[in-house]
């Protein structure tokens, strides 16, 4: 008994060893993580319609870095984007994104978000690990990839369970523009619609 | 009838057998295994044929069905139903963690499946988490990925499957075996075919109904937030099968993807 005892003392010892360093490393990281969930949880208790979108997109503008990672979804195809073109474009997803994580947060169920770890990688970006619990059912696994590219901190990719939004929207992106004859324009023009419907 | 289950269990190395043969098979298509690619689609033309139609047979019987299960159907009686199918998937989970090389694994998840079928009224209760066997759900399509060297985002290729929806050579393989090593399937099977049918029938049916309503926000989400629906739901489908093998491979959790993801160049 006193054996297994001192097993798992030395055992938690170890994992705290290993633990602490990383988490001292990377608090910035899970701070903006906090600081942003609890902004948005405060503007979907406080706001509704028009008043929430604009105050997601405000917080979007703030925390993510939307210019990268709407250069990450145009992948190869931003190269061949002019600045004009990109302008619309950024300015389009982020209308889109605002609009639908305005109405993802439609009713405000009690949801928590807590920040279990944080994880570094060889440049520079961090990836904080939460959960996202819900009064029924299962948490949601949520990562928030971080990196600073010159304007502070800043959210660069949100995966829900495995499914990152920015390689999705890759995808997505993608196999528009190559089934309307390889041009960035029509996909700038839909998503400008969309913005306007 | 725990005999004939156990016999099965003996019999998990053929399965085992076909397993390396099948990830072999699909070790082959190696030369596309970046990532970085888009899935690997080479049927997209009879894909995106078969997506329409499951799409139209959804919009018109699965969806609605699907949300008035969820809205009018008592909370408890949709957990109870969930709790069923997943009780009748254990003997399968538990076949293949003894092929994934973790029979302690298996032998929790058998523990699980005569606590739920007995005390637990057939499934209807997962009393098992409730006293510390916590649930798992494994299948053939995880143990190929498992083996196989390749990246798990290679799945082999892409397929959309008539009523099944999203799946690749891996995964539908995969649904193939565990269709065929079901103990249910089999008993019911050899009392007679009509009560083999009806027992898939109904558990397929069961099945779509649970699963649907439990995907009913995802999608519309995905569907709303889309240009091409049919993309992006093939890049999620395959990103979030990756996630599941990856994290049985490499218990290190998200890092190593991570690593993998910088290789890749996402901004060149």
């Amino acid at each position: 008994m006193l054996l297994l005892a001192s097993r798992r003392a030395v055992l938690c010892l170890a994992v705290a060893a290993l633990a602490l360093p990383a988490r001292a490393a990377d608090g910035p990281a899970a701070q903006l993580i906090e600081k942003a969930a609890a902004e948005v949880i405060e503007l979907i208790k406080t706001t509704t319609g028009p008043q929430r979108e604009a105050g997601i997109r405000q917080v979007l503008l703030n925390y993510f870095d939307l210019p990268y990672m709407g250069r990450a979804a145009l992948a190869t195809h931003w190269e061949a984007t002019g600045a004009v073109q990109r302008e619309r474009f950024l300015k389009a997803v982020v209308s889109a994104e605002a609009r639908a994580y305005s109405e993802r947060f439609g009713q405000y169920g009690g949801q928590t978000l807590t920040v279990a770890s944080v994880s570094t990688r060889p440049n520079a970006a961090s990836v904080v690990d939460s959960k996202l619990t819900q009064s029924n059912g299962q948490p949601i696994a949520i990562q928030w990839e971080v990196r600073d590219s010159g304007q502070g901190l800043r959210i660069t990719d949100v995966k829900i369970e495995g499914v990152s939004m920015v390689m999705t929207r890759r995808s997505d992106f993608n196999s528009y523009i190559s089934s309307h004859g390889g041009k960035v324009e029509p996909l700038i023009d839909e998503l400008e619609a969309r913005a306007a419907r | 009838m725990i005999e004939r289950f156990m016999n099965r269990i003996e019999g998990a190395r053929l399965p085992a057998l076909a397993v390396a043969a099948v990830a072999a098979l699909l070790g082959g298509c190696a030369g596309r295994d970046t990532g970085a690619n888009e899935p690997w689609d080479p049927i997209e033309g009879a894909n995106r044929f078969v997506f329409s139609i499951n799409r139209a047979v959804d919009i018109i019987a699965i969806r609605p069905i699907a949300v008035l299960y969820r809205d009018w159907m008592p909370p408890p009686a949709q957990r109870g139903l969930h709790n069923v199918l997943e009780n009748l998937g254990e003997p399968v989970t538990a076949i293949a963690e003894v092929v994934q090389g973790t029979p302690g694994r298996a032998g929790t998840t058998l523990a699980r499946f005569l606590v739920n079928s007995t005390i637990g009224i057939a499934g209807l209760f997962d009393v098992a988490s409730a006293i510390g066997l916590p649930k798992t759900k494994e299948g053939f399509g995880n143990t190929i990925g498992y083996y196989a060297g390749v990246e798990p985002e290679n799945g082999g290729f892409y397929i959309v499957l008539p009523m099944i929806g999203p799946s690749n050579a891996r995964d539908g393989v995969g649904m193939a075996i565990d269709a065929s090593i079901d103990p249910f399937s089999i008993v019911t099977f050899s009392i007679s075919n009509t009560a083999g049918w009806i027992y898939a029938g109904a558990r397929f049916g069961a099945t779509v109904v649970d699963t649907r309503s439990r995907t009913l926000y995802a999608l519309d989400d995905l569907e709303r937030n889309s240009v091409d629906y049919y993309a992006a739901l093939r890049s999620a489908y395959t990103q979030q099968r990756a996630e599941i093998i990856r994290q049985k491979r490499d218990r290190t959790g998200p890092r190593a993807e991570l690593e993998r993801r910088d290789k890749l160049a996402l901004v060149r």
